[in-house]
């Protein structure tokens, strides 16, 4: 971080060099089956060599719609109607697909969204790269070779001459963002627009690949507009934030001025809830959180010595092994608290939480629900139990049948275990709509008709149908927008005060966690490596991993002072 | 890779036995014996007893079975009760006519088809979407011989253009030989094409649209790529790698079709020979075409599974088994 601002302190001030992209009241509308919608409007903003500027709004913002209109890349239905594009003094809003594909890659690049969807799963990935160099003329047959492999070893993969003749399937998510970012810079444009370019990897890959696309444009002095919904991810890696709601822009300036002063109301609530940006518990506070008497409530969920291995086959000489997911995990959940089990993806938790609703049996280790041990439950007694412990999962538009009604939704889990009859149970869904703060006119309504932030409202309601004790929350808000996200953070917490419930809170987003959480568990590679109280494991953190996984935090402060 | 192909083959292997299993006992139970047909209609059960031990017929099922497969193995298929020659012997004559007849079906439904259902997928509504759109409807609807007959009786009957049967004319050599061939082949190939191009063309278009829309090959546009290099590198190379494994499955739709086709034409391949055996009870006939057919469409699937894996990369690097 201080790098960045060490190097733009010695450079001349971005408003006195040449003007890389100016856009002026865009407007861009989308032809639907409900006639025209606009998609956005009135919106202008200049991008200067070597800037970089942050786009930040939610899903449906138009934040991706404006970057698309830039790209030349909107979908079918969708048109420019007024306003003009200029990059480099030359209007290209109305420019053609062929025109355009001279400027595509050459002179704007994209890293986009999800490395796992954007290479093209049956081409090596330096043949990929190679593709761009020789449509663009930056390399030849003959020397394109040493090109792809110099590039990829730039963009920070070791080994490139062996990685550039694999398939994006042999690579992680992180290193094929490497090989994306080495894709956006090859012709080395002037301009680059990353879309969300780390939403889709683990937080301590996330820095990381963001220190390396910093350092990069700025040895090349090419221009970026960072896409993201995350505000403090913004501020730390831009000089000017646009905010966007709705289709339009509702404040942009320089990002610590929009972070310690947001003028926008809307902006001030997105300050406001952005998790990375908190720094306690979420109100109500558990009554026993602060004064150290969690431990004095007893334990709903006693976990000793949990080991979960698999037999893998061996993907380079076919030969069968032992692969360990979890290994000695001991926890104590106390009843009407929340313990949250923190990790990257591959650290265990998911499996912990999969074994914890008896999804699945451990391959040792004791697993206790008040009192019982359930590992290896079946038949009267499972049934029992599941009526007691209850998942909410990551993604409401996956998890909720959408050829149901949400009143089928909310009753299902009633005549599974054949609770009152049809009277009863519309009025049982009737009161868990309100106990989610959704109208009662939605009963009728399908899942698909309803908002991310509504459909995990009813996910909550029909884990909440048959009244649990222990609610298993995997990931439940990351697939959110941020103030969705707080809002059912909080739902979640008010729920707990007034039902008495306990929460095993999976997450990948230690600031989510901070928000929620009574006591923490950080796992990594299977093992648990840290725990504690929340409020101490956040203020001082023992091991180094979870330190790592705390410095990956976007922090508004550091940049807000720097201005 | 060589676990896969290991056990692609074991697989194969495996098929070809249980389908040699399941004929052999499918036969014999298909009512009125073998020797119905040779006596033609005698009441002498003497007779009968004779030529029943003749061809190893008053054994345990069981045990012509084991006599079956064991003869099986060594290439004999035994022999005709019409005809009284080696059935290998007559199958042998009349494969290549099915394989030429099959086999260019086949070729001009993968080379006009591809192409059909990218241009249908790339330019929706346009007029090879259209043309698609009819042809997967015809297709669909259409009885192969239904077809067949119709094309005789326009272009063979009426018009004359085409032979009306047959596989080519007696006592040509030459050139003129080839060009008799291709002109008994033009209506056979027209009722099989066009049966078969229809759901083919449809599969590689709706792989096709679904791989349009994938973020790598928004992504591939973004690289200003040119749209040829789009749709060929990046859409077809991943569209065609469940087009292909159709075209395998349906393989035995098109040696069905070849079947009927061949009876409507009179053309002289292992389709019209069974119809021809099955009106004679020709048990051996019948049982070594089957294996015959069969052995062909496992073969044909084997090869479409090694196709899938030179255009698969996951599959050979043995992500998965």
């Amino acid at each position: 971080m201080s790098d960045t601002q060490n190097v733009a302190e010695a450079v001349p001030p971005v408003s006195e060099r040449e003007v890389i992209l100016d856009v002026r009241d865009l407007a861009v509308d989308f032809t639907t089956e409900m006639g025209r919608v606009s998609g956005v409007q009135g919106v202008s903003f200049t991008l200067h060599r070597g800037e970089t500027l942050a786009i930040v709004g939610e899903s449906g913002s138009g934040k991706t719609t404006t970057i698309n209109a830039v790209l030349g890349l909107l979908p079918g239905n969708g048109d420019v109607t007024s306003g003009e594009i200029f990059f480099r003094g030359t209007d290209i809003a109305g420019y053609s697909e062929k025109a355009l594909r001279g400027i595509r890659g050459k002179h704007i690049g994209l890293v986009p969204q999800d490395p796992m969807s954007n290479l093209n799963p049956v081409m090596r990935v330096g043949d990929q790269l190679a593709e761009v160099l020789l449509a663009h003329g930056k390399a030849t047959r003959k020397d394109v070779r040493g090109k792809v492999n110099e590039l990829l070893a730039r963009a920070g993969l070791p080994d490139a001459a062996t990685r550039a003749r694999q398939y994006p399937h042999e690579f992680s998510g992180g290193m094929r963002q490497r090989a994306l970012i080495a894709i956006g810079l090859a012709c080395q444009p002037e301009l680059l627009i990353a879309d969300e370019p780390t939403s889709a990897l683990d937080v301590t890959v996330q820095r990381t690949i963001l220190d390396h696309l910093g350092s990069l444009t700025r040895d090349l002095g090419t221009a970026m507009i960072l896409v993201t919904h995350d505000l403090g991810l913004a501020a730390e890696r831009a000089e000017t934030v646009i905010v966007m709601n709705k289709g339009r822009i509702v404040e942009q300036g320089p990002s610590a001025q929009i972070l310690r002063d947001p003028q926008h109301e809307y902006t001030r609530r997105l300050v406001e809830s952005a998790p990375s940006l908190a720094s306690d518990r979420m109100k109500p506070i558990n009554p026993g959180a602060l004064t150290g008497q969690i431990t004095e409530m007893p334990v709903i969920l006693h976990v000793r010595d949990l080991v979960k291995e698999y037999t893998v086959r061996s993907h380079t000489d076919g030969k069968r092994k032992t692969f360990t997911a979890v290994t000695g995990v001991n926890f104590d959940l106390h009843r009407g608290t929340t313990l949250a089990i923190v990790g990257e993806s591959g650290s265990g938790k998911s499996t912990t939480a999969r074994i914890a609703l008896r999804l699945e049996e451990p391959t040792s280790g004791l697993v206790e629900f008040n009192g019982t041990n359930i590992a290896h439950l079946r038949g009267r007694g499972l049934k029992t139990l599941r009526k007691q412990v209850q998942p909410i999962f990551q993604d409401p538009y996956a998890s909720l049948n959408p050829m149901a009604s949400v009143g089928e939704i909310l009753e299902e889990p009633l005549k599974i275990y054949r609770l009152g009859n049809r009277a009863a149970r519309r009025e049982r869904a009737m009161d868990l709509l309100e106990m989610v703060a959704l109208d009662a006119s939605i009963y009728d309504r399908f899942a698909t008709e309803l908002s991310g932030g509504q459909r995990q409202r009813i996910a909550i309601a029909r884990a909440l149908a048959l009244e649990p004790d222990l609610i298993i929350c995997d990931e439940p808000v990351s697939a959110l927008d941020v103030l969705v996200q707080a809002q059912i953070l909080e739902l979640l917490m008010k729920l707990q005060t007034e039902l008495g419930l306990s929460y095993l809170f999976i997450s990948h987003d230690l600031a989510v966690v901070r928000l929620i959480a009574d006591q923490i568990v950080v796992m990594k590679a299977g093992e648990i490596v840290e725990r504690g109280a929340v409020v101490d494991v956040f203020t001082s953190p023992q091991h180094e991993y979870t330190r790592m996984l705390l410095d990956s935090i976007p922090h508004i402060a550091s940049r807000g002072t720097a201005g | 890779m060589t676990r896969y192909v290991v056990s692609r083959v074991g697989r194969a292997v495996l098929a070809v036995w249980i389908a040699v299993t399941i004929t052999f006992f499918l036969l014999r139970l298909l009512p009125g014996g073998p020797t119905t047909l040779m006596l033609d209609g005698v009441n002498d059960p003497a007779l009968e007893a004779k030529l029943l031990a003749d061809y190893g017929l008053d054994q345990p099922l069981i045990t012509q079975y084991g006599l079956f497969l064991w003869q099986l193995i060594q290439g004999n298929l035994g022999t005709s009760f019409y005809s009284q020659s080696p059935v290998a012997e007559v199958l042998f004559d009349r494969m290549p006519w099915t394989l030429l007849l099959a086999g260019s079906a086949f070729l001009i439904t993968l080379v006009v088809g591809i192409p059909l259902g990218v241009a249908a997928a790339v330019k929706r509504d346009g007029l090879p979407d259209q043309a698609l759109r009819f042809f997967g409807m015809a297709g669909q609807a259409m009885f192969v011989p239904s077809l067949a007959v119709l094309l005789l009786a326009v272009f063979a009957l009426k018009l004359g253009w085409f032979p009306i049967g047959g596989a080519v004319s007696s006592f040509v050599e030459g050139p003129q030989y080839v060009a008799s061939v291709i002109s008994h082949l033009i209506l056979p190939l027209l009722s099989l094409v066009f049966i078969n191009i229809g759901p083919y063309a449809l599969t590689v278009r709706t792989n096709m649209l679904q791989v349009l829309g994938a973020d790598y090959v928004r992504s591939a546009r973004a690289r200003g790529l040119s749209s040829q290099a789009v749709i060929w590198n990046h859409g077809l190379r991943n569209a065609v790698i469940p087009a292909v494994t159709l075209m395998g499955l349906q393989l035995g739709t098109l040696v069905g079709g070849a079947v009927l086709t061949e009876t409507v034409f009179a053309y002289p391949g292992i389709g019209s020979l069974i119809y021809e055996a099955v009106g004679r009870q020709d048990f051996p006939i019948l049982q070594g075409a089957f294996i015959l057919l069969a052995i062909t469409v496992v073969l044909a699937n084997l090869l479409t599974d090694l196709v899938c894996l030179l255009l698969d990369p996951k599959l050979r690097t043995g992500n998965r088994a």
